[in-house]
């Protein structure tokens, strides 16, 4: 059963309060690093060894994986469960090729010598492309258990769930919007 | 699942993907500043997409609209207020 308020699950209203509170705490750190990088000279120069083909692939993952959660909702929505749980593997699988990918680009900067130490640059890098991951890891555990939820029944009871779960994950997917251009591109 | 809904989330996603070969090809042909405005401009096409249509803002009330763009207002804020402190006293290479 899902609970309303007016036309509005409170789950939705709730989802929407917790992204809310997540854009202060992107928003501060991608500030920072505009204020940071605008005002200081060398960073274009460091920002030059990363791995910008990993970076390209991964913004297509994660926009694809923006499509597919869609697909989900829509499919929950129309209360065919068996498409939900696809479209669910589907998003787990490319978060964790996001996952695989990023890593694959730490490890090899890493071994170039550049560590969250090596200057305020890859202090921001591995901070800001961090945090995001932290936030990837958790939307693929979410979807994980919906996506088990879908195949064992139990979404029936709660399909608005794939609906909170897409918003939030919609939201990762807008901050790596911002954050390819601003490491990879600028 | 209707077709007409996979159409359209299939035709935002070719946008998004379209968007994103816009944005690489201007950091390597473009003027830097001209490159800048573009990419910039583009990311945030891509975030009212992912926005508008697949967190369907588009269907929301006023509330919801309120809930996620005031913490926005005040990033906004908060960056042109910290803007004359790296206008004016920025490192020059």
């Amino acid at each position: 059963m899902t609970i309303h308020s007016g036309a509005e699950p409170y789950g939705k209203t709730g989802t929407w309060w917790f992204l809310s509170s997540e854009i202060p705490t992107f928003g501060a750190v991608l500030v920072a690093y505009i204020v940071l990088r605008l005002g200081s000279a060398g960073w274009a120069e460091s920002s030059a060894h990363l791995n910008f083909n990993i970076a390209l692939i991964n913004t297509f993952i994660l926009l694809t994986s923006s499509m597919t959660i869609v697909m989900a909702h829509a499919a929950a929505q129309d209360g065919d469960y068996g498409k939900t749980a696809k479209f669910l593997g589907l998003t787990v699988l490319l978060g964790l090729g996001f996952l695989a990918m990023k890593a694959l680009e730490y490890s090899g900067e890493i071994a170039h010598g550049f560590l969250p130490s090596s200057g305020i640059f890859w202090s921001f890098y591995y901070g800001m492309t961090g945090l995001h991951a932290l936030h990837v890891l958790a939307g693929i555990i979410v979807n994980l258990i919906l996506w088990i939820q879908a195949l064992n029944g139990r979404l029936a009871n709660h399909p608005h769930r794939v609906e909170y779960a897409g918003l939030y994950w919609h939201f990762v997917d807008i901050v790596w919007i911002f954050l390819f251009p601003l490491l990879y591109l600028a | 699942m209707s077709n007409a809904h996979s159409r359209h989330y299939l035709a935002i996603w070719y946008w998004l993907m379209a968007l994103v070969i816009l944005s690489v090809a201007a950091a390597s042909t473009l003027p830097k500043l001209q490159a800048m405005v573009l990419i910039f401009s583009v990311a945030i096409v891509k975030a009212f997409l992912v926005a508008r249509y697949y967190m369907h803002l588009k269907h929301e009330r006023v509330i919801i609209y309120a809930i996620a763009l005031v913490p926005l207002a005040f990033v906004v804020i908060f960056l042109f207020g910290l803007f004359p402190d790296f206008v004016f006293h920025a490192t020059k290479p």
